[in-house]
């Protein structure tokens, strides 16, 4: 996605930056202390956060895993051996991607289509209309799991990949709607201006102009939509039947044996591979955008 | 524009049936849970075998299997509402036999006796087992293809060690008591006796824990099948809580905070017992599952170190032994498309060749004369005679449709004296009133 | 397809249309439509034609979740179970009046408070807010560092999240081998404070949202107003008080509602941690829900539950609403 050079009102790559103070503000030596106590207690919190983490890594390539966290005794890429069979991980990981990634195309349009009169016009309803959207992303979906089975066996759409996308964009598109509106909102209107004065009309200036300037607030959307999705286990385990459509979110119950036994490297290792592409689209998006900061952009009221 | 294309492309889909639903005469739906043990296709590869055989059997039918590979009770929910619809309902389903009754009230499933009763082999199957899917209307719902039990597996080195007879045969439940009591003398570091209980454990603390005492108790300890009630405040149901009770409060269990682990299970079969930390474990048939070369934890030795003895009733009373049983049973949904069709399959699946060759592959404990006497039923793992000796005494859960709300109030007794907060009969008295508001005070005292 | 507008002067604006909007940009100020925006002669078609583009969103959540909430409404009033019944009844307000009489909601309830209050308001919230301050003054490495890791945790799916917390609290886990590296006494977490435990999780799992938001917010301030407030004086803390907290009101009053609501469904945690155990000492409301609709089949009663959590939700967000409404 080519970036314009109009983009100026995006958030810089990377977290900003601390601010320069002007010279003589404050003595050198002080700002370094406070520099230093600030990165102390940064690592102190890092320290606190990647503790969890070590059991994931440790046990993944552990030969023995319990459920402590250790340096493994012996090092062994045997518990991704073992899950990397086109059953437990290949064919539900690219199932969770076709699932995935039409939902988060579907959420992507409508949200950015939906946006762009809410940003762009006053009307009396929009307020309404936000806070309901905003109200609606803290439902708790497992409650209407029940009903919505129902009318998916009633409209014929159970058991299909594209009914269970659509459902899973509509349970994301509150939030992708109201974080677009927000991103939209932060495109002066002077560039549509010009758009129309050419003869263009809204839709238009929509795909012309405003969504190229929007590139980053876009791209964050796509992504943090994709993220939540990837994760979740009950929609698609409710809506869809044949084994062979099963998502990655599912299959992991693959990992807990019998009788309550669980094989905790494999799991380890299955976990690794079910995140990295979460955390590998944030990172990139990170690097990229300063993808992570212009989301906490768009949250602000 | 692109907004009004998009609004009639979503219509359209709304609309339009995409995805056949399986109303095709020739197909036949198996649903059936497979094992959530990555490691272990064995159950999958006997469905495949019995559905090429079925297909060769039956020239132009096929067979269309539904695994469905998740815990228990998000199998349940899954299967309760497949059976709703004839869109969505197997032709064939796999279930547990506790919750044959609740689909029997729903209506979701059909009474088999009609094709039973053409069935020759259907008098091989043990009565105990007959009856495991049979509803309150007297009819069979279910053909079970296996049986679980359940006794005592203890330590023969620890009671060794502790100056205990390695050969054990508790008669009463205060042997069980005393000798756990030995070993926290003579051995402090090994837990002596392990019960489950409580909420986290969840099912098997209602069943391994808490109904293996009750039904040592005396008859339909309960629900009285001849007033078709609930029983309330029975003097059995006090007493079983209070050896759940003296178990932890005197320590002979495990420490209450891991036995209201939810993942106490797992330590149990994969810790505690090979690692020789528990020397009593009153648990199910299939602990030995744990320790086979393909299992979670491979533990060759068991065989030698790990002896089984029955649990006894509470004062030695006749029979003097006591087994609770689950299982699982093939049954024909309502809804199905294809019934007969669906027995057919039913009947391949079940003759005594696969029969036997699947009650091993799951770990099961026989359920017909006819396998429970093969010899390749009988070597297949040490400890499968004792356990299927146990069923001629067993007992099965009451299978109506409100027993998961009671095994939660059991459990819920259950885990007030593990932690010492009531007692025996304060907890009971709970349970009671639980009762009371579940049944909707159909309840008979005993 | 290309509408033919003709430009025209916008309509004057209606004045119930001034009320501001959440999440309006540049702290409210309404924007005014241009002059050169295109428009069709007749007022209604005029609305109808701007709404065009929301109709695809408002199809898909009309027929995707409004639907089934409605129906979840009518479901709260009835009997239904999942199964073990021939057919359900209509019972009025039996389910809630159950509700209000039973112990285990009541605890759950109470359970949810503490949870929301902890994890979200007082954990997510401030730390969120510690570590973005903090990263205003530290070193890049250490920024970059500490924000990957932060949002790790955020990004990991809830399933292995879950299990990845209960190694953690258990009580062979690595919280209490470091505590006893430390000489600190340890216990079973999950055990003895599981209420705690889960928000403690929670509050691992969702801080990098509001680390971000308040990064966000805080880069936004023109450093005149904090360089003014340094040379009249104000030491740390009363400059926070004085001056960001209530340049970033508006943040912090989105970020808070957003996180409530979310914690408030939070079930998945919970559940792989603790099954709401031991007893119920960690069951909060949406595991309650759970647990009658799914395990007890009660489906009415689970359902008359779902919707009063949703009721706790609309309560939060109505203060959060108030707290955006006042003027500083």
């Amino acid at each position: 996605m080519p970036t314009s050079t109009l983009t100026r009102d995006t958030p810089p790559p990377g977290p900003p930056a601390p601010r320069r103070r002007g010279p003589g503000r404050r003595p050198a030596s002080r700002r370094n202390s406070r520099r230093l106590a600030a990165d102390l207690c940064l690592l102190l919190a890092a320290l606190a956060f990647v503790l969890p983490l070590a059991w994931l890594l440790f046990s993944s390539v552990d030969a023995d895993s319990g459920l402590t966290a250790r340096p493994p005794t012996d090092v062994t890429w045997d518990n991704f051996d073992a899950v990397m069979t086109t059953d437990i991980t290949f064919r539900p990981l690219l199932n969770s991607l076709i699932l995935c990634g039409s939902a988060t195309a579907i959420t992507v349009v409508a949200a950015a289509l939906a946006a762009y009169p809410l940003s762009r016009y006053s009307s009396r309803l929009n307020r309404p209309f936000m806070l309901t959207i905003l109200f609606t992303t803290s439902l708790p979906i497992t409650a209407i799991m029940v009903p919505v089975y129902g009318l998916f066996v009633q409209i014929n759409l159970i058991d299909t990949m594209s009914g269970t996308a659509f459902f899973l964009a509509s349970s994301q598109l509150p939030f992708a709607i109201w974080l677009m509106k927000n991103f939209m909102d932060g495109v002066p209107k002077v560039l549509e201006e010009a758009a129309w004065t050419d003869g263009a009309s809204s839709m238009q200036a929509l795909v012309r102009v405003i969504l190229p300037l929007m590139g980053p607030g876009v791209v964050v959307v796509t992504v943090f939509s994709f993220i939540m999705m990837w994760g979740n286990f009950f929609v698609p385990f409710m809506l869809l039947l044949s084994p062979d459509q099963m998502p990655a979110s599912v299959s992991i119950f693959e990992l807990f044996g019998n009788m309550g036994s669980v094989v905790y490297g494999e799991l380890a290792a299955f976990s690794i591979i079910y995140s990295a592409p979460a955390v590998l689209l944030y990172v990139l998006i990170a690097r990229r955008l300063g993808g992570g900061f212009a989301l906490g952009g768009a949250v602000k009221g | 524009m692109l907004a009004t294309a998009l609004t009639a492309v979503l219509a359209a889909t709304a609309l339009s049936a995409c995805g056949d639903s399986g109303s095709d005469p020739d197909t036949i739906r198996i649903q059936f849970k497979k094992s959530t043990d990555a490691k272990n296709k064995i159950f999958d590869r006997e469905i495949e075998a019995v559905k090429k055989e079925f297909e060769e059997k039956f020239p132009g039918k096929k067979v269309e299997l539904i695994p469905v590979q998740v815990p228990d009770e998000q199998y349940y929910t899954k299967v309760q509402q497949m059976l709703r619809s004839p869109k969505t309902a197997p032709d064939l389903v796999y279930e547990d036999t506790f919750l044959i009754n609740s689909d029997i009230a729903a209506g979701l499933l059909t009474p088999l006796d009609d094709y039973l009763k053409d069935w020759k082999d259907w008098g091989q199957y043990v009565d105990t087992a007959k009856t495991a899917a049979q509803g309150q209307d007297g009819k069979t719902y279910g053909v079970p293809d296996g049986t679980d039990t359940r006794g005592l597996w203890y330590n023969k080195e620890l009671f060794a060690e502790a100056g205990l007879p390695v050969d054990w045969q508790p008669k009463t439940w205060d042997d069980v008591l005393d000798a756990a009591r030995t070993i926290k003398r003579e051995l402090p570091d090994v837990i002596p006796l392990n019960v489950y209980t409580g909420k986290p454990a969840g099912e098997a603390a209602s069943m391994q824990g808490f109904e293996m005492l009750l039904y040592g108790t005396g008859a339909d300890p309960l629900y009285d099948p001849k007033s078709k009630k609930w029983v309330a405040g029975s003097q059995g149901f006090t007493d079983a809580l209070d050896f759940v009770h003296t178990v932890y409060n005197d320590g002979l269990g495990p420490d209450p905070q891991d036995a209201l682990d939810p993942n106490v299970g797992t330590k149990v079969g994969t810790e505690w017992l090979p690692e020789g930390k528990l020397a009593i474990d009153l648990d199910g048939s299939w602990m030995s599952n744990n320790w086979l070369e393909t299992g979670p934890t491979p533990w060759p030795e068991w065989t030698e170190v790990l002896g089984q003895a029955a649990m006894p009733t509470q004062n030695g009373e006749a029979p003097g032994r006591v087994s609770m049983s689950g299982g699982w049973a093939w049954s024909i949904p309502a809804k199905a498309n294809n019934p007969e069709l669906a027995f057919e399959f039913m009947k391949v699946a079940q003759s005594r060749k696969n029969n036997t060759r699947l009650t091993i592959a799951n770990g099961q404990i026989a359920v017909r004369e006819d396998v429970a006497a093969d010899p390749d039923y009988q070597a297949y793992v040490p400890g499968v005679e004792f356990f299927t000796g146990l069923v001629e005494d067993t007992h099965y859960r009451p299978a109506l449709p409100v027993y998961p709300q009671v095994s939660t109030a059991i459990q819920e007794a259950m885990e007030q004296v593990t932690t010492g907060d009531a007692s025996a009969e304060d907890a009971a008295k709970g349970y009671d009133e639980q009762l009371d508001s579940i049944t909707d005070g159909e309840v008979v005292e005993k | 397809m290309v509408s033919k507008h003709t430009p025209a002067p916008a309509g004057p604006r209606d004045a119930a249309g001034a009320a501001r909007v959440p999440g309006q940009a540049g702290g409210g100020r309404r924007r005014t439509g241009p002059s050169k925006h295109p428009q069709p002669p007749n007022s209604v078609l005029r609305a109808l034609l701007r709404a065009l583009p929301v109709g695809p969103s408002v199809v898909l959540m009309l027929l995707f979740l409004a639907g089934p909430i409605a129906y979840c409404v009518w479901i709260a009033f009835t009997d239904l179970q999942l199964s073990g019944q021939a057919e359900s009844s209509f019972v009025g307000l039996e389910n809630f009046r159950t509700a209000f009489g039973d112990e285990g909601f009541i605890n759950a309830v109470w359970l949810t408070l503490v949870f929301t209050i902890l994890s979200s308001i007082v954990g997510q919230n401030t730390l969120g807010l510690a570590l973005a301050s903090l990263m205003q003054r530290a070193s890049k490495t250490v920024r970059t560092v500490t924000g990957a890791i932060v949002i790790t945790a955020w990004v990991v799916p809830e399933v292995v999240a879950g299990f990845l917390l209960y190694a953690f609290f258990r009580r062979e886990g690595t919280l209490n081998s470091v505590l006893d590296w430390l000489h600190l006494p340890s216990q079973n977490w999950l055990y003895t404070l599981p209420i705690l435990a889960v928000s403690f999780a929670n509050i691992w799992r969702g801080t990098a949202f509001s680390m971000l938001v308040y990064s966000a917010a805080l880069s936004e301030i023109p450093k005149e107003i904090t360089e003014a407030a340094e040379v009249d004086g104000a030491g740390g803390w009363r400059k926070l008080w004085h001056v960001t907290l209530p340049m970033i009101r508006r943040s912090i009053a989105t970020n808070l509602m957003l996180n409530t609501l979310q914690t408030l469904s939070v079930f998945g945690l919970i559940w792989a941690m603790t099954r709401g155990g031991p007893g119920d000492r960690s069951q909060t409301l949406p595991l309650f829900m759970y647990e009658q609709a799914f395990k007890n089949n009660l489906l009415g009663y689970g359902t008359a539950v779902a919707l009063l959590l949703l009721l706790v939700g609309a309560l939060f967000s109505l203060v959060y609403m108030r707290m955006l409404r006042t003027e500083v």
